[in-house]
């Protein structure tokens, strides 16, 4: 069976220009965290949004455990989206988790990217001899815990809710509004995946430039951090905004969206 | 009323009330999209065991606990951000002395003449969480209880057929007279030894299947099948129960060549379950039929008897494991455990599709197989 990559993904193509600009959300979200950003690049490039397999309005029904158990399968979400609308000469713009995925895809497929813009990268967010990520193990294990608590009163009973009637995707609505993502497995997977990665020897081998948009005062992906993938991930430029918390794109998009202009018309300065 | 607590009176437009907010008993606390405290009030200080004044232009994120920072930048902000609003949401707060505060939080964004604001409220839920911790350990523990059930269903089942088997076969042997001749009387003893153990090894797949069910181990395989050809596999094996049992079966006409979505043998499982129910719960003269129809997407299996109907209060538990309705009304019932219909429906499941009953005590009951049409 042919796997609907664009239904599964709930893939959205829009926009006046030719060059494929993809925008990859972060762990807790889903494709609308991007809409403070679109706006200002659809009428130069060709806007590509979708959502992973098991967060927005993705179809929960190609969710497998193994696949998404390891980073990889998310970035081969991200390769699918691509090969299933042929792109080549794309922009990928990657938040969080998913800056690390765009850099993992574009190794593997290198031709199909032109450049990245990650926001708020880390490639491993416990601290480790030498490295400071910024949590111990234990603030991982309590962010689970508070996605467990705060996912009982919504997704609990939603979820096999959800499962029972796939012809009420009103359900899923109601979920994918209040979270993001529609079953609370897959978020505590997409977590755990997410938060005890290390992807720090990924970095290098990069071929495909890259823009770091670090925010100060992001606890999720510390200063130490940014600065750290910008060592270590070849042909990339740092720039420390102004803009603080972890997404710059929906708190600070005026900021966001100036820095990726400057980068992509190459006036870009590095910090 | 002591020095105002406000970062800029004009940014958060309850000047006039800030007395009457300090004395409420909830904490509330209002910062910018990036964070930024304009204001927050003495409960919420009170709490935390700080002087809200040094709260003000600091950042929500520093009264957090760190799980709760990472909550509050991957979903509690996306959330008021993209919705304007957020409910319920548990946070850990930290308190000066570094201690854990649990609250429930309601928050609203508002832009008024291009300035944003995030108001939150913030109520302690002490004794709630230690009730909520509880519930979340037993509900962990008995998730846990339910895993290790189910392997230890699915090993004693595996770890059984073995030996079964093996009695099984001896007997064959002793049948066929290969340890010397037997007689009619040893013959028939023989016999009742491979029919019971048959009738172990059934029992025994059953357990296998639904332990596998639970586990979410089950496999189906997704072809287009003739439903008239497995009706027809399932009717040879079953014709002999009904004739035993003095229970008329037929087969309605229905429209020819229809073919679902699923697995034969498992689409054939449901339908030797759901005959064979009907053949040992239906009274001798009654009669079993069964028809179907398809609405274009689904295709309908309905096995309707004339038998004593299930009690609408009991409708809910038939499907459930190790529940048999008839148990104590029908001593052929005995034969089974209760897992049949379980299985069934999981199986139905699995193939993207259902089982459903309708009944009415004294006139019988009906129970539809919805699969995907092919």
């Amino acid at each position: 069976m042919v796997v609907d990559v664009l239904k599964r993904n709930n893939v959205k193509v829009f926009g006046r220009g030719t060059q494929p600009m993809v925008f990859a959300h972060g762990f807790g979200c889903d494709q609308n965290m991007w809409r403070f950003i679109t706006p200002a690049f659809e009428n130069d490039y060709r806007i590509v949004l979708f959502d992973y397999v098991g967060s927005g309005h993705s179809d929960l029904r190609a969710y497998d455990r193994t696949r998404y158990g390891t980073l990889g399968g998310y970035v081969e979400d991200l390769l699918d989206v691509c090969r299933a609308l042929e792109l080549r000469d794309a922009i990928v713009v990657g938040h969080s988790v998913s800056a690390i995925v765009a850099v993992l895809a574009a190794k593997r497929e290198p031709h199909r990217f032109a450049q990245l813009v990650l926001i708020g990268p880390s490639p491993r967010y416990i601290n480790d001899t030498d490295y400071v990520g910024g949590f111990d193990r234990e603030d991982i294990d309590g962010l689970l815990e508070t996605m467990e608590k705060n996912y009982i009163g919504w997704a609990n009973y939603l979820a096999p809710a959800i499962m029972a009637n796939p012809d009420r995707p009103e359900l899923a609505t109601e979920l994918a509004e209040s979270f993001c993502s529609t079953d609370p497995v897959i978020a505590r997977r997409f977590a755990e995946v997410t938060f005890l990665s290390d992807n720090r020897d990924d970095l290098s081998g990069a071929t495909v430039p890259s823009l770091i948009l670090q925010c100060s005062a992001d606890i999720i992906a510390p200063v130490e951090v940014g600065e750290y993938v910008h060592r270590h991930l070849p042909l990339s430029t740092l720039r420390v905004m102004r803009a603080t918390g972890h997404c710059p794109h929906m708190s600070h998009p005026e900021e966001t969206i100036r820095e990726m202009r400057e980068y992509l018309s190459g006036k870009t300065h590095a910090a | 009323m002591g020095k105002p607590t406000l970062l800029d009176e004009g940014d958060v437009g309850h000047a006039a009330t800030p007395d009457l907010l300090d004395r409420a008993p909830c904490g509330f606390i209002s910062f910018r999209d990036d964070g930024t405290i304009i204001y927050a009030n003495a409960t919420l200080g009170h709490l935390l065991g700080v002087d809200v004044r040094d709260l003000v232009g600091e950042s929500f994120e520093k009264i957090l606990s760190v799980p709760a920072r990472i909550f509050y930048q991957t979903h509690f902000f996306p959330l008021i951000k993209l919705h304007g609003r957020a409910e319920e949401i548990y946070l850990t707060l930290r308190a000066h002395s570094g201690a854990a505060v649990h609250v429930l939080a309601n928050a609203v964004r508002s832009e008024v003449a291009g300035t944003v604001r995030i108001d939150c409220v913030m109520l302690r839920i002490h004794e709630r969480q230690k009730y909520e911790q509880e519930l979340l350990a037993a509900k962990k523990t008995a998730e846990a209880a339910n895993a290790s059930k189910m392997r230890f269903l699915s090993m004693v089942s595996h770890d059984l057929r073995t030996p079964l088997g093996a009695i099984s076969g001896y007997a064959d042997v002793l049948l066929l007279g290969a340890r010397g001749e037997v007689n009619e009387a040893q013959a028939q003893d023989l016999r009742r030894i491979k029919e019971v153990s048959r009738f172990l090894l059934g029992l025994l797949d059953d357990i296998l299947t639904f332990a596998r069910a639970e586990a979410g181990a089950l496999t189906v395989s997704r072809e287009n099948v003739g439903l008239e050809r497995v009706l027809e596999r399932v009717e040879a094996i079953v014709a002999e129960q009904f004739e035993k049992a003095g229970v008329a079966y037929t087969r309605e006409p229905g429209p020819v060549g229809m073919t679902v979505c699923g697995d034969a043998d498992r689409l054939q499982q449901i339908l030797l379950n759901l005959l064979g129910n009907a053949s040992k719960f239906t009274p001798s003269g009654g009669q079993v039929s069964v028809r179907w129809s398809t609405d274009g997407q689904q295709v309908h299996i309905a096995v309707a008897d004339t038998g004593r109907g299930i009690p609408e209060e009991l409708l809910s538990q038939i499907f459930e494991p190790f529940v048999q309705v008839n148990r104590e009304i029908d001593a052929r019932a005995h034969k089974g455990i209760g897992l049949g219909l379980a299985i069934s429906r999981e199986l139905a499941r699995a193939m993207g599709g259902d089982i459903t009953v309708q009944s009415a005590v004294g006139q019988g009951s009906t129970f539809i197989v919805a699969l995907p049409a092919a």
